[in-house]
């Protein structure tokens, strides 16, 4: 019989969770099957939802199998569960409150109520939840959405908030040759029918912090972010300053100007920066979004940071914020990644 | 296939035609989304409650802003105010008050009783072990009296005590530190209430229509057509104009002072606005010959401010209280600084024989018959897609977007509430037995 440790699991709210986990299984399962509500999805050490900090004690990755985590991360403490196994009694820290991970995604359907490209390789999906429907998530988070005639998942975080449903806004890039898009390009009409299930992920807002929020976004990396951007304007009280500093690769390629124009006028502490980092001479800033983050911005040791985005952008936006101050807890990414 | 389930399309209703040869397109429209989600009123603000004599010493009452109930007690010259709705199943305190100290108010219904400072359980009449004790409470808002008014912030429950802002903050610009900035020619620096030797002399009374509709009435420089006839302008033979219109895209200055009231003042009677003194077509001229020059502001929350009206050195304060979102408490107040017994005594009659009956009701009557006139129009949210606005509309339109930027918070739909249901019995009942719903609580008669 293999060696059990004992496993406490502290979420942000206090609460903690004690579980007996065997040597041989990973963290993942075992609390799961323990009732301690850990968010998950992928389970395959991709997608990063069941992130936790190590805080004490020895964790090895299972034979096997890899994770997403960079170097630096992994250093930091971070830890995939689903990948992982422990070698000691250990203690991890999770970013998010014990009633946050314990809910259940639901598969749902919903209409579409409208397909509009939006940029050059940008389009906005309207759905509507179908009747006696219905699929609740923090801004952020993420749905799969199963593409019609071919039985394919995507991922996509609704741009919209939870005060907008049953309307529910995905933006979607679109890839050659990727399912969803020829889908989108070739197929998609009002009324079609959609599946979706979700909510899933760790990336959401964690409210009521009152330091600074940096907000960088690359591409439809914005669709999250503004979704969090807009619960912040919708919860009243005094609100933190804000920076969204988002980019795309040339001027054809940006989208939402006027929404952002809105949240601007909306929300006079939300300051945004809006980049193009291919095309020099633009009226933007000419350069990643990164580039546009300057030291003032990071004035509050406790400023709180989201990056949503290609791997590269998170990576140096990750660099960038902690160089400038940001305390590396308080920076929360979710890499978005095409799939064809 | 037997095991497939049915997906049917919600029912929705049909959207509603835009034009675009009206002002408030849908981009404007889009830029004050924030202002049409405000049907139960901007929260976390600052709000007349009573007037001071309203409210004895000792004495309870129980009041409803944003959607919120509101329970006030007076003790030791403090006012207090809580939730009025209790914790254990959501009865008014002050439906039939029962306090048993000075630091208390009790639930009649079960003896829940709360500290008046900060709300919390301190105990239970007949339950005084229970583990609830202690550990639970009501929210408390913060109160502030001046010139004999009562201000209460309403909060959010989890609204921070050191986030609550000064009053000043919500209440209108003042002189003379921005005289310089917004001179008037015609007369001196406006009193406000927070000087030194203000009196406030008014009156409140429920307006049966939403807040904003109320509101808007206040600064529309177009809306003063219904005061053509009134009483006063023609027995003091007032330049009253048919209405104003903007001559300048300066017509109306925004103020967002980062610590300052937030809100905007219209440069009346000056050359940004041309008043509009006669119609050939429709054979009317205004007659009159004495110039009655004002100046209107409004600040957030929904504050009126009319410089120099009725009188010389006289300001009329005007508030639309949300109640519900169909239901505000319009507040009419007169202020003026008066240094010595006599100048007290001198406003006063002047306020009884003049100002009350011929301009807060004579005068201001019509505004609030007029704003109940407009309100079937928005009862079901279509007015505010429908409406087709015109020039002078760009005070109305200003305001929306001000306000969208700088409230503080969109009151959430009352909850278990008052008026949160409008088709219940109880409604019903009181209304048939004369007692329109209103702001105050009606007290049990036992």
């Amino acid at each position: 019989m293999s060696q059990t440790h004992t496993v406490t699991f502290r979420f942000a709210d206090g609460a903690s969770r004690v579980v007996d986990v065997r040597e041989g299984d990973t963290l993942l399962d075992a609390a799961l099957a323990g009732g301690v509500p850990l968010m998950h999805q992928c389970r395959s050490g991709s997608c990063s939802s069941c992130l936790a900090t190590l805080c004490d004690g020895e964790v090895v990755n299972q034979p096997g199998s890899s994770s997403t985590l960079l170097a630096s991360e992994y250093e930091a403490g971070h830890r995939l569960l689903c990948v992982s196994r422990a070698q000691s009694d250990c203690t991890f820290d999770l970013s998010y409150g014990s009633a946050e991970g314990g809910v259940v995604p639901v598969e749902v359907h919903a209409f579409v109520n409208a397909v509009e490209p939006i940029a050059s390789n940008v389009v906005k999906l309207s759905l509507e939840l179908a009747d006696d429907n219905w699929l609740s998530f923090k801004p952020g988070q993420f749905v799969q959405v199963e593409v019609p005639g071919v039985s394919q998942l995507r991922s996509y975080s609704p741009v919209s908030t939870e005060a907008e449903l049953p309307r529910l806004e995905l933006l979607i890039r679109l890839l050659p040759e990727g399912v969803m898009s020829t889908w989108l390009k070739k197929q998609a009409r009002v009324d079609d029918v959609v599946k979706l299930k979700g909510p899933y992920g760790a990336f959401f807002l964690r409210e009521k912090r009152r330091a600074p929020h940096i907000f960088v976004a690359g591409g439809t990396g914005l669709a999250p972010v503004l979704s969090m951007i807009d619960r912040m304007r919708q919860i009243g009280g005094r609100k933190p300053p804000m920076l969204l500093s988002f980019g795309c690769a040339t001027s054809d390629a940006l989208f939402y100007l006027d929404e952002l124009e809105l949240r601007r006028q909306w929300l006079p502490g939300l300051d945004v920066r809006i980049c193009v980092d291919r095309e020099p001479g633009s009226c933007y800033h000419n350069g990643s979004p990164v580039s546009a983050l300057r030291p003032e911005d990071v004035s509050d040791p406790d400023t709180v940071a989201y990056l949503c985005g290609p791997q590269g952008m998170i990576d140096a936006a990750t660099r960038r914020l902690v160089e400038l101050g940001v305390a590396p807890e308080n920076v929360f990414a979710e890499q978005f990644v095409p799939s064809n | 296939m037997a095991d497939e389930t049915v997906v049917r399309r919600r029912v929705v209703k049909a959207a509603h035609g835009i034009s675009d040869a009206r002002v408030n397109g849908q981009k404007t429209q889009s830029q004050y989304q924030p202002y049409k989600d405000a049907a139960w009123g901007f929260i976390n603000h600052w709000y007349p409650a009573v007037f001071s004599k309203e409210l004895a010493e000792d004495e309870v009452k129980g009041i409803q802003i944003c959607g919120i109930p509101i329970v006030l007690r007076r003790v030791d010259g403090k006012v207090y105010a809580l939730k009025d709705q209790c914790l254990h199943r959501g009865v008014r305190l002050s439906e039939k008050p029962m306090c048993f100290n000075k630091k208390t108010i009790s639930c009649w219904y079960h003896g829940f009783t709360f500290d008046l400072k900060d709300g919390k359980l301190s105990t239970i009449v007949a339950n005084p072990d229970d583990k609830l004790v202690g550990t639970t409470g009501i929210t408390s808002y913060p109160t502030e009296e001046v010139a004999g008014m009562v201000f209460v912030f309403v909060r959010e429950d989890d609204f921070a005590d050191e986030d609550v802002p000064p009053l000043s903050q919500d209440l209108p610009f003042r002189f003379p530190e921005n005289s310089e900035r917004f001179p008037h020619p015609l007369w001196p620096a406006a009193p406000s209430l927070l000087d030194a030797d203000a009196v406030a002399h008014g009156m409140h009374r429920t307006g049966y229509g939403n807040w904003r509709i109320a509101c808007e009435n206040g600064f529309d420089n177009a809306h003063i057509l219904v005061h053509k006839d009134n009483t006063i302008v023609h027995a003091m033979d007032w330049v009253l104009p048919l209405g104003i219109l903007p001559t300048s895209d300066e017509c109306i200055t925004v103020v967002e002072d980062e610590h300052g009231p937030k809100g905007m003042m219209q440069w009346l009677f000056t050359e940004k606005w041309a008043p509009v003194l006669e119609n050939e077509s429709l054979g009317l001229k205004v007659e009159g010959v004495n110039g009655r020059f004002y100046r209107t502001s409004v600040v957030l929350p929904g504050v009126l401010m009319v410089e120099n009206w009725p009188g010389e050195h006289i300001v009329q304060y005007e508030w639309y209280v949300p109640i519900t979102d169909d239901l505000h408490e319009y507040w009419e107040v007169l202020v003026k600084v008066c240094p010595s017994e006599k100048a007290r005594t001198d406003f006063q009659y002047k306020f009884e024989r003049v100002y009350k009956p011929l301009c807060l009701h004579g005068f201001n009557d019509c505004d609030l018959y007029a704003r109940e006139a407009m309100q079937n129009f928005y009862a079901d949210g279509t007015g505010w897609d429908d409406e087709q606005l015109v020039a002078t509309d760009i005070s109305p339109i200003t305001w929306r977007k001000l306000a969208s930027r700088w409230n503080r918070g969109i009151a959430k739909p009352g909850k278990g509430v008052a008026g949160a249901v409008k088709t219940h019995a109880i409604r019903f009942k009181d209304t048939a037995a004369g007692k329109p719903p209103g702001y105050f609580v009606e007290q049990i008669d036992d």
